[in-house]
C-alpha cells in the first residue's frame, strides 16, 4: 500500500496522465470520475493499491432518457482522507458490469444491492441473490420504468382476502 | 469487592432518590412545543388549499364549506389522522395561521375511521377524557387484565415510543405488562408501524401461535394506511386486512402517552369481559406465508444445527442472521435483511426536495436527526445555499442531542443482551430527559423534522439554555452511575471483554465506521476530519480506544456520551445571534416547499450515532430529486462485519456481539 501523501487535485492530476478519464471533477476532499467500462475495474485495483481501502458504496443511476444506466463507486482513503467516486455508463439493454468484489469485500454485498433494485448484473460476484425483497415478482424497483403506482394499487390497495 | 461495594451504593442511592417514573396519566401538560392535534381556525381560513397541496402523506383534503368574507372559496381542510405524520408542513406553510398546532397526542380509537376529523371537529380545541372505568365482570377478567404479557416483536419504528414503557419513566410493569419472547405465553401483539410483506408474514404467524383470548394494538400511521409509506412499493397498507386489530393509535410515532392511554382502555375494557376480536387470519390465498427455511438452504452436517436468530427474538431486532451451529459454538452464519426495507430512495423522487426532509428521518428511528441533517446538508450543497451561523450551532445541538439518546439506547441494550436488565430501565429512563429536551428544541421527541433547506425550522425558547444546562449536569452525574452499575460491573466485564473483537483491517475493509471503527484505534470522526457546519469552531475531542472487542466498543459510546455533552455546553455558550434560517437561495429566489434545486450532483458525509454517513443526491433542475442514495453507516457492519464476527463464538454471546455494533435494521435495509 503506498503511504504516500496526496490530495484530491494532485491525485486526480497523476489518474489522468495514466487513464482515460473522459470527465473529472474536485470538490474539497471529494473527486469524482467518469471512465468507460473498461477502465472501471482496472482503475478500481489501482485505487486500492493506492490506499483507497474503504468501500463506501456500490450504486447506480438509471438514466431513462439515455437509455443508460450509470454505476459508480464510492472509495475513501481514510490517511489521506480523499473521496473518489469513479462512474461509469453501461447500456440498457445489456446491464453488467465487472464485479469488484474481488478488490474491496463489502462491494459484493453493495453489487448484490444493485442487481436486486436495479438489475444490474455484476460479473463475477458470487453472491448475486435477493438481498431486501422476497419473493418480489415485479421489475427492479429503482428502475424508471418501474410503474411503481401501478404496482401499489395492484398489490396493496385492490388486493382482495381470501 | 470495592466494585460490589460502588455498585450496591449506587442503588441504594438511587432508592433514596426522586423515583424516575412519571405520573400517569401526565399530571402536567406534555412539553409546549410538542406537535399534536392540529387546531383549525375557520374564521382566519382564506380557502387557499396550500395545506392540502403540501401535505406529503395526502392527509388533508379540502371540503366544501360555507363561502364567506375571508374564505372566498369556501374550501376548508378535513384532516385524516390515519394518515398525518404531524410533520408540520401544513402549519408552516398556512399563510394565515389558520392551522395550528396543539399539544394533544391522544389518538385512538378502535374504529380507524373516526380519526376522519372534519373541519368542525378540528376547531373544537381537544380534550381528553378518560372513560368510566367500567364494572368488573369477573375474577378472571380482573386478573388477565391486570397481567397482559406482550410478544417481544419490534416491527417498526413505532417500537422506539414503546419502549420507554419498559423504562423506568414509564413503567409499563405498573399495569402487570411483561414483554415476553414466546408468542405462546403472550396475550397482546403490538404492531409497531410500518409493515413489509416480508414482516407481514412472520406476524401473521406469531398471531396465530398465540393463545385465545389474545389483543393486538396497531402503533402508527402505517399499520392503518401505509402512512408516510402509502405509495411504497414494499409495505403493507392496511393490516386489518390479514389480522383483527383492537386497538388503533394514530402519530408518526405516536407518543407513549397515547400507548398508555391504549393500555388503560384494554385494562378496563378486559375487566369488562372483552376478549378481543374474534380470530380470523387471512394470508392473501398464501401469499403471505412464511417460507420454510428461507435461507438454510443446504442441509447441515451431522452434528449440527441450523437456528434462526432473530426476527422475532427479544434481543434481534427486527433482523435476522441464519446460524449454523456445532454444539453452542457458531460455525456458520449470514444475514438476512430485508425486514425494513421500505424503498426511500424510490419514495423520495416522488417528493419535492423539502417535502422529503419530514422522509429523511424516518431511515433510521434510533438517529433520525442525523438523516435530516445529512439531507439538508446535500440539499444545500447543490444549491449553494450558506446556513446562517445561529443555526449551524442550533443543528449541532440538535445532532449532539440526537447522538446521545442513540448512544444510551444502545448502552441500554447492551445491558439486555448480556442479562442485566437493571440498566435497560435506567439508561432508558435518563434517555426520556434527553427526548424531552429535543422536543422543546424541535417540536417532536423522535422525528424532530427541525431542520429546512437552509437552516432550522424555528429558533429556541430563552429558557432553553437553562434546560439544557440542568439535563447536562445531571447527565454528567448520572454518568459515572453508568460506570459502576455497567462498566466496571464484572459480570458484564465478562461477557464483553475480548469478544468480538474487530481489527483495523477488518474494519477498514468492512466499512466499519463510527464508535465501532473507533474501537479499534482508528481515529476517523467526520467531525474533525471534514469539519461540517460549526464543528470547526466549537471543537470536538474524539475518544478512541484500542482493543476493539465489544467492551470498548461500549465504552467509546459512553465516552462519546461525555464529550457530545461538552459540545453542546460549548456549543451554548458560544451561541451566535442573528438569523437561523436562509430563505434566499444565492440566485434570490424564496426557498419554498417546492423550490428547483440546480442542476448537478453532490455528496455529503456527516457523522451519525452509528458513524460516518453519507447522501448523495442528483439533480436534474426539477423540484424533486432525480435519484438519492443513501449509504448508511451500518451497512457494511451489519451485513458484512457482523457475520464473520460470529464464526467460533458461542451462541449465547451473539446478541452481545449484535448490539455491541450499534445496529439498525432500519438504516441498511431504508
Amino acid at each position: 500500500m503506498s503511504r504516500e501523501k496526496f490530495t484530491a487535485n494532485s491525485f486526480s492530476a497523476t489518474l489522468k496522465s495514466k487513464y482515460p478519464v473522459t470527465q473529472s471533477g474536485v470538490q474539497g476532499n471529494i473527486l469524482t470520475l467518469t471512465v468507460d467500462t473498461g477502465t472501471y475495474a482496472t482503475l478500481a485495483t489501482y485505487l486500492k493499491e493506492q490506499g483507497f481501502t474503504r468501500c463506501l458504496t456500490v450504486s447506480a443511476i438509471d438514466w431513462l432518457d439515455d437509455n443508460e444506466f450509470e454505476v459508480y463507486y464510492l472509495v475513501h482513503h481514510l490517511k489521506n482522507n480523499i473521496y473518489t467516486k469513479v462512474a461509469t455508463r453501461i447500456p440498457r439493454k445489456k446491464p453488467e458490469i465487472p464485479s469488484l468484489a474481488t478488490v474491496w469485500d463489502t462491494a459484493a454485498l453493495h453489487e448484490r444491492e444493485v442487481w436486486e433494485l436495479f438489475g444490474i448484473t455484476a460479473v463475477g460476484n458470487p453472491m448475486l441473490k435477493p438481498l431486501f425483497l422476497e419473493d418480489w415478482t415485479g421489475k427492479p424497483p429503482l428502475r424508471k420504468d418501474f410503474n411503481w403506482r401501478d404496482y401499489v394499487q395492484k398489490e396493496y390497495y385492490k388486493a382482495k382476502e381470501g | 469487592m470495592s466494585r460490589i461495594l460502588k455498585a450496591a451504593k449506587s442503588l441504594l442511592g438511587l432508592a433514596l432518590s426522586k423515583p424516575m417514573t412519571f405520573n400517569f396519566p401526565p399530571d402536567a401538560p406534555l412539553t409546549e412545543r410538542h406537535r399534536g392535534r392540529q387546531l383549525y381556525k375557520p374564521d382566519l381560513c382564506k380557502g387557499c388549499k396550500i395545506c392540502s397541496m403540501v401535505c406529503p402523506n395526502n392527509a388533508i383534503e379540502m371540503v366544501q364549506g360555507e363561502k364567506s368574507e375571508t374564505n372566498k372559496t369556501g374550501l376548508q381542510p378535513q384532516i385524516d389522522f390515519r394518515k398525518c405524520c404531524f410533520c408540520g408542513l401544513c402549519v408552516d406553510n398556512c399563510p394565515t395561521e389558520a392551522l395550528t398546532f396543539t399539544m394533544y397526542p391522544f389518538l385512538l380509537t378502535m374504529k380507524p375511521e373516526t380519526l376522519i376529523y372534519t373541519p368542525e371537529m378540528l376547531a373544537v380545541p381537544p380534550e381528553l377524557a378518560h372513560p368510566e372505568p367500567p364494572k368488573i365482570k369477573s375474577t378472571v377478567a380482573w386478573a388477565r387484565s391486570r397481567s397482559i404479557w406482550i410478544v417481544n416483536y419490534m416491527t417498526g419504528c413505532c417500537f422506539i415510543e414503546a419502549v420507554p414503557w419498559v423504562a423506568s419513566s414509564f413503567d409499563m410493569e405498573r399495569f402487570g405488562l411483561v414483554a415476553v419472547g414466546s408468542p405462546r405465553h403472550a396475550d397482546a401483539l403490538i404492531v409497531g408501524g410500518y409493515v413489509t410483506p416480508k414482516t407481514l408474514k412472520r406476524i401473521i404467524r406469531i398471531y396465530s401461535l398465540m393463545p385465545q383470548p389474545k389483543w393486538v394494538i396497531a402503533l402508527g400511521n402505517c399499520p392503518m394506511t401505509g402512512g408516510t409509506y402509502w405509495d411504497s412499493y414494499n409495505t403493507i397498507k392496511n393490516i386489518g386486512k390479514y389480522i383483527p386489530v383492537d386497538i388503533w393509535i394514530a402519530g408518526c410515532p405516536p407518543r407513549p402517552e397515547p400507548i398508555g392511554v391504549a393500555v388503560v382502555h384494554a385494562i378496563q375494557a378486559i375487566q369488562g369481559g372483552y376478549t378481543g376480536k374474534p380470530e380470523k387470519t387471512s394470508t392473501d390465498k398464501g401469499k403471505m406465508r412464511v417460507p420454510r427455511y428461507p435461507l438454510l438452504a443446504a442441509k447441515p452436517k451431522e452434528g449440527q444445527v441450523d437456528m434462526v436468530f432473530g426476527s422475532q427474538h427479544s434481543a434481534s431486532g427486527n433482523f435476522n442472521v441464519s446460524l449454523t451451529l456445532d454444539g453452542e459454538t457458531v460455525v456458520h452464519a449470514e444475514a438476512n435483511p430485508g425486514y425494513l426495507h421500505r424503498g426511500f430512495e424510490k419514495l423520495m423522487e416522488y417528493r419535492t426536495w423539502v417535502q422529503n426532509i419530514m422522509l429523511v428521518p424516518r431511515i433510521c428511528v434510533l438517529d433520525g436527526a442525523s438523516y435530516e441533517l445529512a439531507y439538508s446538508g446535500v440539499v444545500e450543497k447543490l444549491a449553494g445555499i450558506k446556513v446562517p451561523r445561529r443555526g449551524q450551532y442550533l443543528r449541532v445541538i440538535q445532532a449532539e442531542l440526537a447522538r446521545i439518546q442513540s448512544h444510551q439506547m444502545n448502552l441500554g441494550f447492551g445491558g439486555a443482551a448480556t442479562g442485566f436488565d437493571t440498566m435497560v430501565r435506567i439508561i432508558w429512563g435518563d434517555r426520556d430527559h434527553v427526548l424531552l429536551l429535543l422536543e422543546e428544541l424541535t417540536g417532536a421527541r423522535v422525528y424532530n423534522i427541525f431542520n429546512t433547506i437552509g437552516g432550522v425550522r424555528r429558533d429556541i425558547q430563552p429558557d432553553f439554555p437553562e434546560k439544557a444546562g440542568k439535563l447536562i449536569s445531571y447527565l454528567r452525574k448520572r454518568l459515572h452511575v453508568y460506570d459502576d452499575l455497567l462498566f466496571h460491573n464484572k459480570t458484564f466485564i465478562d461477557r464483553t471483554r475480548d469478544l468480538g473483537i474487530v481489527s483495523p483491517d477488518m474494519a477498514i475493509a468492512n466499512d466499519v465506521t463510527g464508535p465501532n471503527l473507533r474501537a479499534t484505534g482508528i481515529d476517523f470522526d467526520v467531525r474533525t476530519a471534514t469539519p461540517y457546519l460549526a464543528y470547526k469552531d466549537i471543537g470536538v475531542q474524539v475518544p478512541t480506544a484500542t482493543q476493539g472487542d465489544a467492551y470498548h466498543r461500549y465504552l467509546c459510546r459512553r465516552r462519546e456520551i461525555e464529550e457530545s455533552l461538552n459540545i453542546i455546553e460549548r456549543a451554548l455558550d458560544k451561541l451566535p445571534r442573528g438569523p437561523v434560517a436562509e430563505t434566499k437561495t444565492p440566485e434570490g429566489r424564496k426557498i419554498t416547499w417546492r423550490m428547483k434545486i440546480p442542476e448537478g450532483q453532490a455528496l455529503y458525509f456527516i457523522e451519525g450515532g452509528r458513524g460516518e454517513l453519507c447522501f448523495h443526491a442528483i439533480s436534474t433542475g426539477e423540484n424533486t430529486p432525480y435519484r438519492v442514495k443513501v449509504r448508511g453507516p451500518t451497512f457494511g457492519t451489519i451485513l458484512s462485519q457482523f457475520p464473520k464476527l460470529l464464526r467460533g463464538v458461542k451462541m449465547a454471546d451473539v446478541p452481545v456481539i449484535y448490539w455491541s455494533l450499534d445496529q439498525c435494521p432500519a438504516d441498511h435495509d431504508r
